[in-house]
């Protein structure tokens, strides 16, 4: 890995490598370069995941000349994919090393790189959502218990954008989170459900799954549950591949090529 | 696009328990049999279901914490979507 | 020129551990800071905008005096000066306990520590206190 990295700096395929470093116990997101081949030796990957394509996507915003390599799980290279399908980045601008998702010799490839599911309280567990199911975990509810169980959820929000904020693939210049006719200011919890569902729509055919937004969740709104589904809606109703395809999703107004009609469903609400 | 986004809705909604409360139709100006007919069945379907659970929350969450705008338009029809031809909730 | 740098949120006592990104020694965003033990990645909407107050334009940047019902640009001689004879004009005059002193979250351990010993030794009160004890 080292050794490829120094090849891809040294050769000019990339200007900037964004791998991780150990610094006072912590590993954290670091910019190697040209300049400091030296430091290669500490270049590790981290058990704790920063969305790279976020900072690379970022630096290029403000230096388009650049060339960046990064070092890529699935959900990165996801991203890129999607970043590149929304036009925020060039297909090639941004390198992926890939790397095993999970640094450990337990799960070699892993849906993300929490090991152990994260186990929660009673209380959540009978009111609200565990984390932790799926969808067809979610459909034996019915729609009251639904209801009430999402509500429980959403009323938690503290507001604190940082499912937005955290998001590799949210780069809106105008966020409709911040529109004052769609989420007042001001109220605390946000309005439920609309904040979330605003999220979630504009999540459809964008969601790579990469699950930050629940780890930067203060108050563990299963997000990722919320937007599997979209996403799951997506993949059912118009056969989009989030992450996959190098097309523009359902919803996009860009591009040519007119997406393809909503097929019908078996399963009419 | 519409027909696209409500499809999308259709799905969305039943999983976080607000199913059924949401319908599309095309209409059109000289079919008023149609759309007496589409609104009532809807009409109908939405008395059965109850009250729309999203108002009365929406509601009390800001009642109990007194700070509150009046709750706008949206939250009063079935999707906040702004199709209120063929969303109003009962 | 592009690095990125850990630090502890300036906000509240709580001492959240998050992330500078910085390019060419400007201050881009802040990230949460996965492994720290106060705040494990999660932030609230302050520390997620920790680097706007950073370089706002509105940031006091040298200490300001007033004079005669207006604020005026001086050094940091002049404004030490300035308070240090107006608490040594106090403390004459209604004695040591006429003094409080407030420290801060935002400052570390140490200052802290040197502020109640100036406070203790120095003026002479029992009167310190912190924003962080609320």
């Amino acid at each position: 890995m080292k050794d490829k990295v120094r090849d891809w700096l040294e050769t000019g395929k990339v200007d900037l490598f964004l791998g991780y470093k150990q610094v006072d116990g912590h590993p954290l997101p670091h910019a190697f370069s040209k300049e400091n081949l030296a430091e290669l030796g500490e270049l590790i990957v981290s058990p704790a995941r920063y969305a790279l394509e976020k900072l690379a996507t970022e630096i290029l915003a403000i230096k388009p000349a650049l060339k960046i390599g990064i070092l890529g799980r699935d959900c990165n290279q996801r991203a890129v994919n999607v970043l590149t399908v929304h036009q925020q980045i060039s297909p090639g601008q941004i390198q992926i090393l890939e790397v095993n998702c999970c640094p450990s010799p337990l799960r070699k490839h892993a849906a993300c790189s929490t090991l152990q599911p994260q186990t929660y309280g009673a209380v959540k567990l009978e009111l609200g959502v565990d984390n932790n199911m799926s969808v067809a975990q979610m459909d034996q509810f019915d729609q009251e218990s639904l209801y009430s169980r999402w509500m429980y959820e959403f009323q938690k929000c503290l507001k604190c954008y940082g499912c937005r904020d955290i998001c590799p693939v949210c780069f809106c210049k105008e966020c409709s989170l911040e529109n004052n006719d769609l989420v007042a200011t001001g109220g605390l919890p946000p309005e439920v459900p609309l904040f979330h569902l605003i999220r979630a729509v504009h999540m459809a055919g964008r969601c790579v799954d990469c699950g930050l937004c629940e780890e930067a969740c203060p108050v563990d709104i299963p997000l990722r549950l919320l937007y599997r589904k979209v996403n799951g809606i997506v993949k059912d109703l118009f056969g989009y591949e989030t992450g996959g395809s190098h097309e523009q999703p359902p919803f996009s107004l860009l591009g040519e090529s007119t997406p393809p009609e909503a097929e019908p469903h078996s399963k009419a609400v | 696009m519409t027909k696209k986004r409500m499809t999308f809705l259709k799905e969305l909604l039943p999983f976080i328990g607000l199913g059924g409360r949401l319908r599309l139709e095309w209409i059109s100006s000289a079919e008023a049999q149609k759309f007496v007919k589409v609104v009532t069945e809807f009409t109908e379907q939405i008395r059965n279901l109850g009250p729309n659970p999203l108002a009365k929350t929406y509601g009390d969450s800001l009642d109990s914490l007194d700070l509150a705008p009046a709750p706008s338009e949206a939250t009063g029809s079935g999707c906040g979507c702004g199709c209120s031809k063929a969303a109003a909730g009962a | 020129m592009y690095r990125l740098v850990p630090s502890v949120c300036s906000y509240c006592g709580t001492g959240c551990g998050v992330l500078f990104e910085v390019l060419d020694g400007q201050l881009l965003k802040t990230l949460p800071l996965k492994t720290h033990p106060v705040n494990q990645g999660k932030l609230c909407i302050k520390g997620w905008n920790l680097h706007e107050f950073v370089n706002s334009r509105m940031r006091l940047q040298s200490p300001l005096l007033k004079v005669n019902g207006r604020f005026h640009d001086v050094t940091w001689n002049r404004a030490l000066q300035f308070t240090a004879e107006k608490l040594k004009g106090i403390i004459e005059k209604y004695g040591p306990d006429s003094v409080g002193v407030l420290v801060s979250a935002k400052i570390t351990n140490e200052e802290n520590y040197l502020l109640q010993k100036f406070a203790r030794a120095v003026v002479g009160t029992n009167n310190v206190d912190h924003c962080a004890r609320l």
